[in-house]
């Protein structure tokens, strides 16, 4: 009977340990929220959109694990349209900002290009903003143009 | 006795042993469980998209021609006068929204001497013919579509006025039309 006693004892205190585990082990989920819209663009003339820009910005949402976190972008050299022509897109080194409030208004700016760290407070939940430059050449022949950018999030 | 004592002793170490085993295997299986979920990776994409506009191109295809006029005789070009009115010809993003602006002189010269123009009006048309067109006042503007391939036509008609001792000679003035998506 001892035995027995000992041993759920073990288990329970097993099970306590295995509940914080699991909740510092929340599971980690990365979503697209909005994509970066240029609008329309004239050919010869760059088209801006600002990390800060609340209708054509870039937002991916994190839930996640409280801590640090790793974020790295993939990020187009063009945007693809009619025929397959290119439209150049550039990121600057201030086009990405990490919100911990997951307000557009509340960011840490950091390089896109860079893989960096940020920490994800203790709600689980964080969002990152996107902006960037579209460059038409001259001569940019006329249509819709796409490209995809994609960001990983690593726990740290 | 004593022998059976033995024997009950090692069959409880055997079944503690086995306890243990199992209960290790539970303790290591959350303890990986607890690894692999604090080293997470997940990703996500969004896009970027962007529509590139033809350019708008305008020509000026067709003078204003009040041809001759008299002194103190007004002579009216309504924009519905395929062969005197003046001409725009624009070419840009199919079957889009362009605003049309212009600036209109209230005179037409001739070296030294003037002559005004009055009572501007409009027409702009999906096609050369001016079928379906529709009249506006330049003075305001307009923002009509550019057809299915592009194109757009507008006409303006004025009045000159000459005076009745408007000396004689060629009259000439500018007028601009602007245009914007």
């Amino acid at each position: 009977m001892q035995t027995m006693k000992r041993k759920w004892w073990v288990v329970i205190a097993v099970v306590l340990l295995a509940v914080p585990l699991r909740a510092q082990g929340r599971a980690l989920t990365v979503t697209g929220i909005r994509g970066v819209t240029f609008g329309a663009v004239l050919p010869g003339v760059p088209r801006v959109v600002l990390r800060t820009d609340p209708a054509n910005s870039g937002q991916i949402d994190i839930r996640g694990p409280k801590g640090p976190v790793l974020l790295t972008f993939v990020l187009p050299v063009a945007m693809t349209g009619p025929g397959g022509a290119l439209m150049p897109i550039s990121f600057g080194a201030g086009d990405a900002g990490f919100s911990a409030t997951q307000a557009i208004g509340s960011q840490v700016g950091f390089d896109p290009k860079q893989p960096f760290t940020a920490t994800v407070p203790n709600n689980g939940r964080a969002s990152v903003f996107v902006g960037a430059t579209a460059n038409p050449t001259t001569n940019q022949r006329a249509g819709a143009y796409t490209a995809t950018l994609i960001l990983t999030v690593t726990v740290l | 006795m004593a022998l059976q004592l033995i024997k009950s002793s090692t069959q409880n170490i055997g079944v503690r042993m086995r306890s243990i085993t199992k209960l290790s295997l539970v303790v290591a299986a959350l303890v990986l469980t607890g690894t692999t979920l604090q080293a997470q990776t997940n990703n996500a994409s969004i896009t970027a998209t962007a529509t590139v506009q033809t350019p708008i191109n305008v020509v000026g295809a067709q003078q204003l021609s009040f041809g001759n006029v008299f002194p103190g005789v007004n002579k009216t070009v309504v924009a519905m006068d395929l062969a005197n009115a003046g001409r725009f010809d624009i070419s840009g993003q199919a079957s889009t929204q362009v605003t049309l602006s212009f600036t209109l002189p209230a005179t037409l010269g001739s070296g030294g001497n003037t002559m005004p123009i009055v009572s501007y009006a409009g027409v702009h048309a999906q096609n050369s013919t001016q079928t379906g067109g529709i009249g506006f006042p330049p003075s305001v503007g307009v923002s009509p579509s550019l057809n299915a391939s592009g194109q757009l036509w507008v006409w303006i008609g004025a009045q000159v006025q000459p005076a009745t001792n408007q000396a004689a000679g060629v009259y000439t003035g500018s007028i601009v039309m602007t245009v914007v998506y």
